[in-house]
């Protein structure tokens, strides 16, 4: 599954949800739910078992609020749609590599910048967390302990989010330095330094997965009306 | 054949009436490596935006006098700068080492082989080849800059500018990055560095620029980091300051060598 062209994971994960809230309920959702859940059992999703339990737990909150707010014939419907999001999205973030996604983009023409604002978002993660560490390590050295009661926490929480949107905000301007610096700019034509193999099967099959959902809403909307 | 002139210069930033950089007239050619000495504040780092052609370009200000680059139109790497902070550099846009390094040939437009055998021969260069799989996230400072010093490398610059680059790195990784330097010259790049290592100036620069408060206080002969002007702003060398505090006799000695030449005459 991993080696599927990036678009194609997308055109899949887009279109299950898309579908799941199309079709009519509960049988609809129930249909892409086990798709979605048949999907991070694929061999593409690694670890699997660990990507199956985190859709199931992340989905299953959903279902509390639903019981609390709805009758059980609604809490089903929309807790299948919900459902079907989270894992499809959880599928998708464990069997889809960003740099491959960048190098797609980059590959069918987008532009430089806009496959930045992409890649910058999700490599931001790492960075962040390598930061947040610096800065926990930091406030130890100066005796602020994250340990202890919900207050003491709260203390912690706050002595690491304010110097860590601040440092953020403030290196913007540096890294537009950088990036000027190493050739990023408007209207560059980057040479794609992987670009993932795509096929004219897949290709087929993503205007497949769009044709469905337009074919299922045009029949939703005329078989409602 | 690359060259930067910097004809009477002077830049204010954005709201601020006191310029930071007043009448600066510099020249550097190609193979040759200037180095930029000066205390905090005095423009050092103001002066390698300009030359970077960020500054007011990118940053806002104001600029009197002239910038004039020149470049052979087979240079296609231009003039290049890296900062002195490796975290704000990362591209942010590669997940590996390698990858962040092809970052700015591939920005260039170059082909996949082209981009390839730069990037392989600056991670070489920088010592940093066993690191090409890594993620730019996971490295340390030092590992981190010199990265930053590889991606800019990669680009084949016509004409290098070096903000304080032996910062994060350790004696041994300095002295590498000072070898490299040199090694840039001699091959036909010109080489503007801002940089606080006294110490190394007579080993890889031809000449020396002291800024104060924004002007040329001083330029000359790296020996300009033995003088005693120099040594009174603290900016010279360990050996010359050694010298001038056991009371013996200027002109100071600039490294060891001078000072083991001159030591039986003083």
């Amino acid at each position: 599954m991993r080696r599927l062209h990036p678009f194609t994971l997308l055109a899949i994960a887009g279109a299950l949800p898309a579908l799941a809230w199309t079709l009519p309920a509960p049988w609809g959702g129930l249909a892409t739910a086990v798709l979605a859940f048949a999907l991070t059992l694929t061999p593409g999703a690694s670890p699997r078992l660990p990507v199956f339990r985190t859709a199931l737990v992340t989905a299953a909150p959903f279902w509390v609020f639903l019981l609390l707010l709805h009758d059980v014939a609604s809490t089903v419907a929309i807790g299948l749609r919900i459902t079907t999001m989270v894992a499809s999205f959880v599928w998708l973030m464990a069997a889809l590599a960003p740099s491959r996604l960048v190098e797609a983009m980059v590959a069918a023409g987008w532009g430089a910048s806009v496959a930045y604002l992409f890649a910058a978002t999700l490599s931001a993660v790492p960075l962040l967390r390598a930061r947040a560490r610096r800065i926990v390590d930091a406030q130890r050295c100066r005796g602020l302990s994250p340990r202890g009661g919900v207050a003491s926490r709260l203390r912690a929480l706050r002595a690491l989010a304010l110097p860590l949107v601040l440092s953020a905000l403030h290196e913007v301007d540096e890294r537009a330095l950088a990036l000027e610096t190493r050739g990023l700019v408007p209207g560059v034509r980057r040479t794609p330094l992987a670009p993932p193999p795509d096929s004219a099967l897949q290709r087929i099959g993503r205007w497949g997965l769009v044709t469905v959902c337009a074919a299922a809403l045009v029949w939703r909307v005329t078989w409602s009306g | 054949m690359v060259r930067l002139t910097l004809d009477r210069v002077t830049f204010w930033y954005p709201a601020t009436k006191a310029p930071a950089l007043r009448d600066v007239s510099l020249d550097v050619a190609a193979g040759e490596v200037v180095a930029l000495v000066g205390t905090v504040g005095a423009g050092t780092s103001t002066l390698l935006l300009v030359a970077a052609d960020l500054a007011p370009r990118v940053i806002g200000g104001r600029l009197e006098g002239r910038v004039h680059f020149e470049a052979p139109e087979e240079a296609s790497g231009g003039r290049r700068i890296v900062l002195p902070t490796p975290w704000t550099q990362v591209s942010g846009m590669a997940f590996t080492v390698w990858d962040e390094v092809a970052f700015g040939p591939a920005n260039l437009g170059w082909s996949r082989e082209e981009i390839a055998r730069h990037v392989d021969r600056a991670l070489a260069k920088l010592g940093i080849a066993h690191l090409a799989s890594r993620e730019p996230a996971a490295l340390s400072g030092g590992e981190l800059q010199r990265v930053m010093i590889a991606g800019i490398l990669a680009m084949d610059p016509g004409l290098l500018l070096l903000d304080e680059p032996t910062a994060e790195l350790d004696p041994a990784g300095a002295r590498i990055l000072w070898q490299l330097v040199r090694e840039l010259a001699r091959g036909g790049a010109g080489v503007l560095v801002a940089t606080s290592d006294s110490d190394a100036i007579p080993e890889f620069a031809d000449r020396v620029i002291w800024l104060e408060l924004g002007r040329v206080a001083a330029a000359g002969a790296p020996a300009l980091v033995a003088d005693e002007a120099l040594c009174a702003a603290e900016l010279g060398t360990t050996v010359a300051d050694t010298w001038r505090m056991a009371g013996l006799a200027a002109p100071y000695p600039a490294t060891v060598a001078d000072a083991v030449r001159r030591w039986p005459a003083r």
